[in-house]
């Protein structure tokens, strides 16, 4: 009995203690808010621990690894052809972009091309890849601000892209489509008709989000001057993809080192904004979906016959050796590093993903905002968790 | 600015689709009631072929979450020719596919050098007790006959049509 009160009263002397902290806390001047990790606005298990006095953010520390899932090691147990069906996972809204460039340093150490023909249809899907990913970001960034409507347009137009990349490759999300020296399967009969009608809905999309949020004046005032990052500060940090291109920095793996996909062959041009605020990084997503949109129409005119494989063993093992390669995915540079000590699984994969250095700026990017804008600037440079934590 | 403030022209932006949505009707599928209707190649469920299968093994190595599982037996089947001697073939016993692992990533299908296992788009296989996910050989079997025929390629393709085998 007498232990039991001992601890009644012990636990009444934490409680008080605690409410004196409590206390002490609040006559401090600083106040930590914790956003996340259950956060709507962190898509996923984010969580950025805030030092808050008033209304103005001190600093901010973004905690990850909610949702690692381990797949550099994963990589290691699976052979080449497995290891495609997982990296899928890492960006899930623009999932064939993830597999590209994986396939593209297998390719590179295995000394074989895929035909022109796979190369083709690779870039067609990497830009609708690219395209289904950001029409969600352009209506996403709306909800952030409290606007419902543009989410709704994005996800019915998002679903136009994803039934052309489910009815090519099989799946919606996770296509797993690409293979070392081409592709799994031939586009079926019909679909450049139905692409290019579902991209003209893409440029609808577009063009209502030019009227709907660009030329909003709430939004303007909400994203304008917010988050400013200068160039020199976007490239110390790393930052690449759309969010580097909004800086005012011309920079674009696409057009600078398209090696094994067929960029070269159209005519298109790289966005930049100068201003390198949230509405500045919002505009140039916009502009790079109708830009994808062009690339891809220019594509679908000039697919050249042939084989969509080039031969490769039936067995693949990979020779001894390691390769880097990158390219511009929707969220910016994304890089595979393997290597291969010439068995049937690599030795080593490491993963460039292109939202954990994006994300990596926000500690100084959110210092001396204030807390409404927290949110606007987390949302305008759009990462995703699962890129972030692999 | 403009001439029209872009309030005002947002706000036109959703009146026309209120219109649209009026008049032709929302675009949203109401699933119990009505079904959409996933392209051929969709990835929905494994259909096996048992006739083909030689219980080879090559898919339940291949995949990469260990979800397929084969048992079988040597037998002894009548000679092709009459006359000859009886030749030996591999018995399927079991073929299980526990869908409570399967990441749909399609390789056992595409590894499977008999034609055995074929994709169908049938999604509606849920289940109350995630134990009745694993789908035997008749379970898989039955899905045979919503597999639909491959589809002919675009033009200036270089691949040959196949064909799916049926009963």
């Amino acid at each position: 009995m007498t232990a039991i009160s001992d601890r009644r009263q012990l636990a009444y002397i934490a409680a008080q203690a605690a409410d004196a902290r409590v206390n002490v806390e609040l006559e401090a001047e600083g106040m930590t808010l914790n956003i996340g990790p259950q956060h709507p606005a962190t898509h996923g298990t984010l969580r950025i621990v805030a030092r808050l006095d008033g209304e103005q953010v001190v600093e901010a520390n973004p905690v990850m690894g909610y949702m690692h899932r381990g797949y550099e090691k994963l990589a290691e147990v699976r052979t080449y052809p497995q290891v495609t069906a997982l990296i899928n996972r890492i960006d899930w809204l623009g999932s064939f972009a993830n597999e590209v460039p994986f396939i593209l340093a297998c390719e590179q150490l295995m000394g074989i091309e895929a035909p022109p023909r796979a190369q083709h249809i690779r870039t067609i899907l990497f830009e609708m890849a690219r395209i289904a990913n950001i029409t969600l970001f352009l209506g996403d960034m709306g909800v952030q601000l409290g606007a419902v409507t543009p989410i709704f347009y994005a996800f019915r137009d998002r679903e136009h892209i994803l039934n052309q990349i489910e009815s090519a490759t099989g799946g919606r999300f996770h296509p797993n489509f690409d293979r070392i020296g081409g592709l799994k399967d031939d586009l079926p009969a019909g679909w450049i008709e139905e692409t290019k009608r579902s991209l003209r809905e893409i440029h609808k999309f577009c063009d209502q989000m030019d009227d709907l949020i660009i030329g909003n004046e709430i939004f303007q005032a909400r994203t304008r001057n917010i988050g400013v990052i200068p160039p020199d500060v976007a490239l110390s940090y790393g930052l690449s993809g759309p969010n580097l291109r909004a800086s005012g920095v011309d920079w674009d793996l696409r057009r600078d080192s398209p090696a094994g996909l067929a960029y070269d062959q159209v005519d298109w041009r790289v966005w930049t904004h100068p201003d390198g605020d949230s509405f500045a990084r919002y505009w140039v997503r916009l502009q790079e979906t109708r830009e994808s949109c062009k690339i891809v129409e220019q594509l679908l005119d000039s697919i050249p016959a042939g084989p969509i494989m080039a031969k490769v063993p039936r067995i693949i093992k990979v020779p001894e050796g390691e390769a880097f390669v990158e390219t511009e995915n929707p969220l910016g540079v994304m890089g595979y590093y393997v290597v291969s000590q010439g068995g049937l699984e690599p030795f080593r994969v490491k993963i460039r993903s292109a939202s954990f250095s994006n994300m990596s700026i926000s500690p100084w990017l959110l210092k001396g905002a204030y807390v409404p804008d927290v949110i606007t600037i987390l949302a305008s440079l759009y990462f995703i968790l699962g890129d972030i934590d692999r | 600015m403009g001439l029209v403030p872009g309030l005002i022209t947002g706000l036109g932006v959703t009146f026309k689709e209120i219109i649209k949505t009026v008049t032709t009707g929302a675009e949203t599928v109401q699933y119990p009631h009505e079904k959409e209707d996933p392209p051929p190649r969709a990835r929905g469920v494994i259909a096996l072929h048992q006739e083909n299968c030689t219980a080879c093994m090559l898919c339940v190595r291949e995949c990469p979450d260990w979800c397929i599982f084969i048992e079988g037996h040597k037998t002894l089947a009548p000679p092709r020719r009459t006359g000859g001697k009886p030749r030996t073939v591999n018995a399927l016993d079991r073929f299980d596919i526990d869908y409570g692992l399967c990441m749909y990533c399609g390789i056992c299908v595409e590894v499977c050098p008999f034609d055995a296992i074929f994709w169908s788009p049938e999604y509606e296989y849920s289940e109350p007790r995630i134990a009745d996910l694993l789908h035997d050989k008749t379970r898989l079997s039955q899905w045979m006959e919503t597999v639909p025929e491959y589809e002919s390629y675009e033009a200036g393709s270089a691949a040959k049509v196949k064909k799916v085998p049926r009963p």
